[in-house]
């Protein structure tokens, strides 16, 4: 399998030349463009429950996979946010993955989208982790740019701004401090405090500020009475 | 204090370094990410003379600049790093303060020094219509200030005069004077034009633009969402 990220850093996309017998994982409607000879197949990742507990989080319950058939096989896929795209290698470890920033992996990872641990926590801002793990190539994407950085002690991030980190990082998510004045009054979100080492990748736009930048074009529903 | 403005510059993100003791103010809500040892204090927004009643008058004209009445103090304990990112896509641009004060469109204040005092200014009658805030903010004072652009930012020289479209200001300094008004070619060309109202700016002094305007994207959007509940 060949794989290119093209078009970094503003509008990447990820590029795929696979032979007979290659497959890549994709989240769906991330198609952009594909070589005849791949075949397509749908399933639900993470069994039903994994499906139900991805359509809580506003996420896709099913996932494509292709495979090639034939030699020589591209495929091109195009994440739904202006920004960039990063690949993650991994060598039989875990990277949890904001939902809305998974695009692709090999079929070798296995995303358990049953695991709840965050869900709870990170309720409130809709988002849901993905937990990837096993060996081979991960790719996500972003709003706007991906920043990584390299945790070593502590280090806190937005939680609308997360992408993803390792897993070998503790976290916690909390009020980002300056008491009841800052809880209520400092137009901050929650924040996510990581602890340990490792890595943690966050993106430089929140597409919830968006959303809340346009909720006030929208038409207002005419009363019907 | 220093700014280090990455990712440009379609996704800009302004790293501020501090030392020990040192305080960034920063626009709601556009913190990222920072070290531990920062920590955040909300405060009325108000200069270090001032007493409450004026300081309480200062808050709300910045609300009237549809500006947060409250300002984000981030304070560093050791060495330490803050990021901070606008809503739009689009670049940063940092400049520093000294004797020419800065008049910004008050939706493109990023962060600022703590010896940079952030001002709603009333632009006069003129400049006060419905949709665009011209209600600007004003930076005085000296140290850096961080403003963001949706979509590019394109620094100009004037020397004389120059028109910009409203929605397209980002900042400019106070030694331009400045006129708003419709768009030549009489009411047919401002109704149906399309081109809104126009800043005529006078004088010396620099001027920045963005690319983009909020407003035009908003109102392309807008009507492709969902219908929202009066």
């Amino acid at each position: 399998m060949e794989f290119e990220i093209r078009n970094k850093p503003d509008y990447a996309s990820l590029h795929f030349v696979l032979n007979t017998g290659e497959a890549i994982q994709t989240e769906t409607g991330a198609m952009m463009g594909m070589s005849p000879k791949l075949k397509m197949e749908t399933n639900m990742k993470g069994g039903l429950m994994g499906g139900l507990s991805r359509m809580m989080g506003g996420e896709s319950v099913f996932q494509n996979t292709y495979t090639g058939t034939e030699d020589g096989q591209r495929l091109d896929l195009a994440p739904s946010a202006p920004g960039d795209m990063e690949h993650i290698h991994l060598d039989d470890a875990t990277v949890m993955v904001q939902s809305g920033s998974y695009c692709a992996c090999s079929p070798e990872i296995a995303i358990d989208a049953k695991w709840g641990g965050a869900k709870t926590f990170f309720g409130g801002e809709g988002l849901i982790m993905l937990k990837c793990h096993g060996s081979g190539d991960l790719f996500i994407s972003s709003y706007g740019a991906i920043h990584c950085e390299q945790v070593n002690g502590s280090y806190v991030v937005d939680t609308g701004h997360i992408v993803a980190f390792d897993d070998s990082l503790t976290f916690n998510v909390r009020g980002v401090g300056g008491g009841m004045k800052g809880y209520f009054l400092s137009g901050e979100g929650k924040v996510c405090e990581f602890t340990g080492t490792g890595r943690v990748w966050f993106q430089t736009r929140a597409p919830g500020s968006l959303a809340e930048f346009l909720h006030p074009f929208r038409a207002i529903q005419p009363k019907n009475d | 204090m220093q700014f280090d403005i990455q990712h440009r510059p379609a996704y800009a993100l302004a790293v501020v370094s501090l030392e020990d003791g040192e305080t960034v103010v920063a626009e709601a809500g556009a913190m990222v990410s920072m070290d531990t040892n920062v920590s955040l204090e909300t405060k009325a927004a108000k200069k270090k003379d001032e007493g409450l009643v004026k300081g309480l008058f200062a808050g709300l004209k910045r609300m009237a600049a549809g500006e947060s009445f409250f300002q984000n103090n981030y304070t560093a304990a050791g060495p330490g790093k803050v990021t901070f990112a606008p809503t739009h896509v689009g670049d940063i641009s940092v400049h520093e303060i000294g004797a020419v004060g800065l008049m910004l469109q008050s939706k493109s204040y990023l962060c600022s020094g703590t010896e940079v005092d952030v001002d709603a200014s009333w632009g006069g009658a003129k400049s006060f219509f419905g949709g665009e805030g011209m209600i600007m903010l004003k930076a005085t004072g000296s140290g850096p200030i961080a403003f963001n652009s949706f979509g590019g930012v394109k620094e100009i020289d004037i020397d004389g005069e120059y028109v910009v479209d409203t929605g397209h200001i980002v900042a400019f300094e106070d030694t331009l004077t400045f006129k708003v008004g419709k768009f030549g070619g009489g009411w047919k060309a401002f109704i149906f034009g399309g081109e809104g109202l126009v800043c005529n700016f006078s004088g010396t002094g620099k001027l920045w633009i963005q690319t983009r305007n909020p407003q035009g994207f908003g109102e392309a959007i807008g009507p492709k969402l969902p219908m929202r509940q009066g």
